[in-house]
């Protein structure tokens, strides 16, 4: 079974006043982050089993305690180079509003953060940047950029 | 969700729930009595009950239009019970009755929608009036036996007036000389007319003679010395009116009234007993429903037993003792007509007003937290409920209700799905970690016979408790498949076109989770063929020597694991030229036409946005149909697939897994993977021969098994897996059967036989079709690890 290093149900708040709570990760030499509220549980990687016939960026089904969940490699989904998983490797898995979970595979997890919404701008509206939406607001924190993942794009073929 | 009043939307759903199923259990009474053309007294009781709790809880959410209604054909099977009148006009009393049943029933449909306006029943009201009056008079003819009907309320505050005439009641009643007609014969029972005229209207009621009802001598005895009555109306009458309505009575000459009662003056404290309806249950609960109502037009108000929020024992003492309450208000007069108003209150009595109040009030506004433990005589009083405890009340009665739907009657019980759900579940669970331990890996080797003993009889106990669950949730289809006549039938008159609705194997059995899923697409389909299949002209059916009535046949069937359910139709069939057409026009194409298939295009009036049809109709023609068919079929695990032929007709094929859950398969694996074949499509497996392997011109392959040849599949081929072996005479062969057709599937290996539990994909590997691709589900393995459940049949046709 898998071994939940973390999970998000006993730690889940509400939105702070004016913050919003993002878990943020690493892939590559980015930080990308998603909103605390679709995180179910963070699971170490584990066995993958390969299910035909579908896009490649859907790596496959796990086992999260007898339920059987699709993961996601973010790297493929987003056209990157995919590397061989190691001990730091995460899967992150979300839960959307119908119960409906999905797994994302992430090089690592960094921190959960509460981020002051005034630091949070919108991406620009223009159909070559950010075509695909998979990005939903940009986190302009002291140290450096941060990307705000859209869940249910990410999802969406 | 129509409105209601505060508090009441909380039982909305409840109501819901049981007047429907009320009435699906009165249609059943209704349909079996009409086949054995007779009612047992246990039936007429039935639906006298059904009617009486429909009657009482539509008036409690306050829909009066069909309380009314209920109670008319309440009071007609109350005459039906009492009288036992010969009916001859059968077919118009169950034309009547069934008329009512779906007139309720729509009404049911219609409280959930936004906007709800309630309906005029009166015009069946009168009918079903007219009829009860007929029977009545059809009945008491004979006046030996006779006992002429009362309305039901009447029934149940008359008598128990008219057993012990209390002297005591003294100087509150009116007593009123009634005489009848000369020579209008029966007086005794004229005399009870009178009686059930005024007994709704009164409080207290008594009569000379008092056996009016069953002694016909006493007809003489009124002939003589004219029929007394003693009576003190309720609360919301006086005593002017009740005389005015036992001078309406027919055969009524002449009434005088020798004492006149006092007229209680509502001044100062008020009391008031308040009973309810017999049997409307959590009477306690009632009673805060009126104390609620009453509350706001109030100074001052007490009741008791004080506890009816949170004591559902409290419901006993009002039954038993009545419902106290004591109350000032400005308008005394209005608030006793609140009362009387509040749904389910049979009768509201003013015990005495003026200061006089009763002890316990005194102490009213501070035991208002009091724990009352003590339910009814020792009434801990309350102060008029304050805002804040109303909230609190709406979701008591909601937690009540919760709990009550226990009902021991017909040793049925209803039992939330969610609970069935979770049963299965949890069986299912039990059946993997059952093959854990019997096939342990630490067990490898040893020899434990009696372990083994056990563990068989573990296996056994488990698939009896896996098959009694799936049982449970077992209903036969009929259901779904009898809403369908009603949209025929409605079809047939708007469309205008001639239609049989035929039924064939209605009784196979599915689980019900399924069912509930199958509505929606069984009547988008079967309106499709009544308005696209079905050909418009009678004309263009006679030229092609089909017979003018059009035939649409609904038949489900078992099919291993697997129900089938077809619609046909034998109307004009699918134009395969103007699919393509059309098709080409939405841009759906993908190769050129010529390269379609029949089976392909019939197929693509199942994509999104194709319509054939250009006329969008009230029914069908929006070109969401098929494609939304397609979806909730395949939401629930199965298929849907098309068949036609231009001038014949089409035929819908849905298959469907006989439930979500449990499968014997047998393991193979091909590389890392471990796919699972349903046991119930292998034929057989087997090592190939070399003198078995046949090739076609092109090169592909086919196996011969006893002079028989079958296509073979490689699965790491249709599934792109790196095999574990891609050497036809290492593997093993498969031979594989589903719907007629067989082909042989190459894996490595043979793991093992095993029940898995079939989990649904979710839909973001759906929105790939892997159910097309021959992949039915997944399933966890004692091991922990994932098993794909194929089904062969969509790997054969896919191939």
């Amino acid at each position: 079974m898998s071994e939940a290093i973390y999970s998000a149900d006993t730690k889940k708040k509400a939105f702070a006043a004016d913050g919003v709570e993002i878990l943020f990760f690493t892939i590559g030499d980015k930080t990308y982050g998603v909103e605390i509220e679709f995180v179910k549980e963070i699971i170490s990687i584990e066995q993958i089993t390969v299910v035909p016939k579908i896009p490649d960026y859907i790596k496959g089904v796990i086992n999260i305690r007898g339920k059987v969940v699709p993961v996601i490699s973010v790297r493929k989904r987003f056209g990157m180079e995919e590397i061989p998983y190691d001990d730091r490797t995460c899967i992150i898995v979300l839960e959307f509003e119908n119960g409906e979970q999905v797994g994302i595979i992430v090089d690592r997890v960094q921190e959960v953060v509460v981020v002051d919404k005034t630091i949070i701008s919108k991406t620009p509206d223009c159909k070559n940047v950010n075509s695909n939406r998979y990005i939903k607001s940009i986190i302009n924190s002291e140290d450096n950029i941060k990307l705000l993942l859209d869940c249910t794009k990410l999802i969406m073929n | 969700m129509a409105k209601f009043e505060a508090g009441m939307e909380s039982m909305v759903d409840m109501f819901i729930f049981e007047s429907t199923s009320l009435l699906e259990q009165l249609d059943q009474i209704l349909m079996k009595t009409e086949n054995e053309s007779g009612f047992s007294s246990e039936e007429i009781n039935e639906i006298f009950r059904t009617m009486h709790t429909i009657k009482g809880s539509s008036a409690m959410m306050g829909l009066d239009n069909m309380s009314k209604l209920a109670h008319s054909i309440e009071d007609m099977f109350y005459i039906i019970r009492e009288e036992n009148p010969v009916i001859s006009d059968m077919r118009s009393l169950y034309d009547l009755v069934f008329n009512a049943s779906d007139l309720l029933k729509a009404e049911i449909e219609l409280i959930q929608e936004e906007e709800y306006t309630p309906t005029d029943f009166s015009d069946a009201m009168n009918k079903i009036k007219a009829f009860a009056a007929a029977l009545k008079n059809g009945g008491s003819a004979p006046a030996a036996d006779a006992a002429p009907a009362a309305s039901a309320p009447a029934a149940s505050s008359a008598p128990s007036a008219a057993a012990q005439p209390q002297a005591s009641a003294g100087h509150e009643l009116t007593t009123v000389k009634i005489i009848f007609d000369d020579d209008c014969k029966m007086e005794n029972l004229r005399a009870l007319l009178v009686v059930n005229k005024i007994a709704e209207d009164c409080d207290k009621l008594e009569y000379i003679p008092a056996d009016i009802e069953n002694n016909p001598d006493t007809a003489k005895d009124i002939i003589e010395n004219g029929f007394i009555v003693k009576f003190k109306p309720s609360c919301d009458m006086d005593i002017d009116s009740i005389l005015n309505l036992i001078g309406e009575t027919s055969n009524v000459k002449s009434y005088e009234v020798l004492e006149m009662g006092a007229v209680i003056e509502l001044t100062g404290t008020i009391n008031v007993k308040v009973t309810f309806e017999e049997e409307c249950k959590m009477e306690n609960l009632r009673a805060l429903i009126v104390v609620n109502n009453i509350k706001d037009s109030c100074t001052k108000l007490t009741y008791e037993p004080a506890d009816i929020e949170n004591n559902s024992a409290a419901a006993q003492t009002i039954i038993d003792n009545g419902f106290m309450l004591h109350f000032e208000a400005n308008d005394p007069k209005a608030v006793i007509r609140t009362i009387h108003s509040s749904p389910n209150v049979k009768r509201c009595e003013i015990l005495s007003s003026g200061t006089s109040a009763p002890a316990p009030q005194a102490a009213a506004p501070t035991q208002a937290a009091a724990p009352a433990a003590n339910t009814g005589a020792q009434a801990a009083s309350k102060a008029a409920a304050p805002a804040a405890a109303e909230k609190k009340s709406v979701e008591q009665i909601n937690n009540m209700l919760g709990n009550k739907g226990s009902g021991a009657k017909q040793s049925l019980i209803s039992v939330n799905l969610h609970k069935l759900d979770t049963l299965l579940d949890l069986v299912g669970e039990i059946v993997i970690t059952e093959a854990m331990v019997t096939s342990n890996p630490d067990l490898k080797g040893l020899r434990l016979d009696n372990f083994q003993k056990s563990a068989r009889q573990l296996r056994k106990l488990n698939s009896e408790l896996q098959d009694t669950v799936m049982s449970i949730r077992m209903v036969p289809i009929s259901g779904a498949f009898n809403k369908m006549t009603r949209i025929v039938r409605d079809m047939k008159v708007k469309l205008n076109k001639d239609v049989d609705l035929i039924f064939e194997g209605e009784e196979t059995e599915v689980d019900k989770s399924i069912i509930d899923q199958l509505n929606d697409p069984l009547m988008h389909m079967v309106r499709n063929s009544m308005d696209h299949g079905i050909e418009d002209n009678v004309e263009d059916r006679i030229a092609r020597g089909k017979p003018a009535k059009g035939k649409i046949t609904l038949s489900a069937y078992n099919s291993s694991n697997e129900v089938i359910i077809v619609i046909a139709d034998d109307g004009a069939g699918i134009d395969t030229r103007r699919v393509l057409e059309k098709a080409e026009k939405n841009g759906l194409l993908t190769k050129p036409m010529s390269e379609y298939t029949d089976k392909e295009i019939f197929n693509m009036i199942m994509l999104p946005g194709f319509s054939t049809n250009e006329q969008v109709t009230e029914y069908s023609g929006r070109g969401v149909g098929m494609d939304v068919v397609r979806k909730n079929i395949e939401k629930i695990g199965g298929s849907v697939s098309v068949d036609s032929k231009w001038g014949e007709g089409s035929a819908f094929t849905i298959k469907i897994p006989l439930s979500l859950s449990i499968v014997d398969g047998m393991e193979v694996s091909v590389g890392q993977s471990i796919f699972t074949i349903p046991i119930n499509s292998i034929r057989e497996s087997f090592k190939v021969k070399p003198n078995q392997l046949v090739k076609d011109t092109d090169g592909k392959e086919m196996i011969m098994i006893r002079s028989e040849c079958f296509p073979l599949i490689r699965l790491y081929e249709t599934y792109d897996l790196t095999p574990g072996t891609s050497d036809l005479y290492e593997g093993i062969v498969i031979l594989v059967e589903a719907e007629g057709k067989c082909a042989c599937i190459f894996a490595d290996e043979l793991i093992g036989e095993q029940q898995v539990v079939v989990k649904p994909f979710s839909s973001l590997l759906n929105n790939f079709n892997v159910k097309q691709h021959g992949m039915a589900g997944c399933s966890i393995l004692g091991d922990g690890s994932i098993t794909i459940i194929l089904d062969i049949g969509n790997i054969i046709s896919d191939f």
